[in-house]
């Protein structure tokens, strides 16, 4: 159990500390393109630009290296953080053979699976 | 530094003062700024509002919604997606270090994240169909709940006799006193708990909040889970609890770059800012400030709300 504890402390600090990375590199990129820009008008809901609102789509945003890529990018691996947690636990959980909870880790693992590939949008 | 080094009244009372202003006066003002502007401001309201949150037990969520909505004339639908990010900033920032001092129950977080991620599911798939006056309306009776929560005595259950669903569970623990030793407890009343955290979790797929207030009435007051495991394992349980639902988010377009990237950062900062401030400083007349803030922004989201400014 202390290792247990002891690799998701790890997971949660280093996942958190690299999102916030990557999201701070996105972030002074955007400043240095559109920060004398007037602010855009977010008082009325219009979604963002939908190319960033896939895997696919903010992967090859990070890798042009534009600033709201590099942004999503960081938001994923912050969204990875909690995931991660979740899928050591459960790699631990099968190392104790601890069945019960094995299972509990694996329906929580694909409730958000499914949830993430099936909503309807 | 120094400064935050005791509680600090007038901290609270400026936030009032910020949350009280309507959210058309806002509206007047957001399109003078530029992105620059707009940018240090996020930052620095996120970073107090994840030190607050630390502090409080609260999370970021919480304000980060008010500070969007009504000081800066942010749409909800944007409010929420950042909140989420803020929620799982605050809970994995801090949540490291409660797990590895061993004050968190893994086998009851995990547990009980398959009602909130089921909930979660479900809050977000709602949320597509609540208008945004809604929203701000069970924001606010959320925000009261919190508040009555903050103030209420909190006293710790006696021996608990454990029921014999969560013996097979595995949930039974122990947790570390001052002293070093370990204290072990027992737990009930499992399925009493894990339909209100089915709640919990469909509030925070709406709103983008922790919702802590549910988790904890379900572990504190039904499970009779000691005080300081439940709110630990709450925060421990916030993240993927948000992550549930900020996947639906982010392919909905809620998650905007602009907004989420001084929030991250600012959020997190503010959020181990704050961790480390708890070691030291009593916090006991800040909750209480902060939660007549919180109704009198509460107030607020509800008299706008259903005044359908949002």
């Amino acid at each position: 159990m202390k290792d247990l504890r002891n690799t998701i402390g790890l997971t949660l600090r280093w996942g958190v500390l690299t999102a916030c990375a990557i999201a701070l590199v996105g972030g002074a990129a955007y400043l240095l393109h559109h920060g004398s820009e007037p602010a855009p008008d977010y008082s009325v809901f219009r979604g963002i630009n939908p190319e960033y609102t896939t895997l696919t789509g903010i992967f090859g945003g990070f890798f042009n290296f534009s600033p709201y890529g590099l942004i999503q990018a960081g938001v994923i691996a912050l969204l990875l953080t909690p995931i991660m947690r979740v899928v050591f636990s459960l790699i631990d959980f099968v190392g104790q053979h601890d069945w019960l909870y094995s299972a509990i880790t694996s329906a929580v693992l694909a409730i958000i699976f499914v949830n993430s590939v099936a909503s309807p949008v | 530094m120094k400064q935050n080094a005791r509680p600090n009244p007038g901290r609270a009372a400026v936030f009032v003062l910020l949350a009280t202003a309507l959210p058309d006066a806002a509206r007047t003002f957001a399109p003078l700024m530029t992105v620059l502007t707009f940018t240090l401001i996020l930052l620095l309201g996120a970073y107090l509002a994840g030190l607050l949150g630390s502090l409080t037990g609260l999370g970021g969520g919480v304000i980060v919604i008010p500070l969007l909505t009504l000081c800066l004339g942010v749409d909800f639908q944007y409010a929420v997606g950042a909140a989420l990010v803020a929620s799982i900033a605050t809970s994995s920032g801090s949540g490291s270090a409660y797990v590895r001092e061993g004050m968190t129950n893994i086998r009851l977080g995990m547990f009980l994240e398959i009602a909130t991620c089921i909930g979660a599911a479900i809050g977000a798939f709602v949320a597509a169909y609540l208008n945004n006056n809604v929203i701000a309306v069970i924001f606010g009776l959320t925000l009261i709940l919190t508040a009555v929560n903050q103030l209420r005595r909190k006293a710790d259950h006696g021996a608990v006799q454990g029921s014999e669903a969560a013996r097979r569970l595995k949930l039974f623990g122990s947790y570390p006193l001052k002293d070093g030793t370990q204290q072990p407890y027992e737990l009930t009343n499992v399925a009493g708990g894990f339909s209100l955290m089915t709640v919990a979790g469909a509030l925070s797929g709406i709103l983008g909040i922790g919702s802590g207030v549910l988790k904890v009435l379900a572990m504190d007051t039904l499970m009779k889970v000691p005080f300081k495991v439940s709110t630990t394992t709450s925060n421990f349980m916030m993240g993927v609890t948000a992550v549930t639902s900020a996947v639906v988010y982010l392919q909905r377009g809620n998650i905007e770059p602009g907004i989420a990237f001084p929030i991250l950062v600012g959020v997190l900062a503010g959020a181990l800012t704050g961790a480390r401030l708890l070691k030291t400083l009593d916090v006991r007349l800040l909750r209480r400030i902060f939660s007549v803030a919180i109704l009198l922004v509460a107030a607020n989201m509800i008299w706008n709300g259903v005044a359908g400014k949002f």
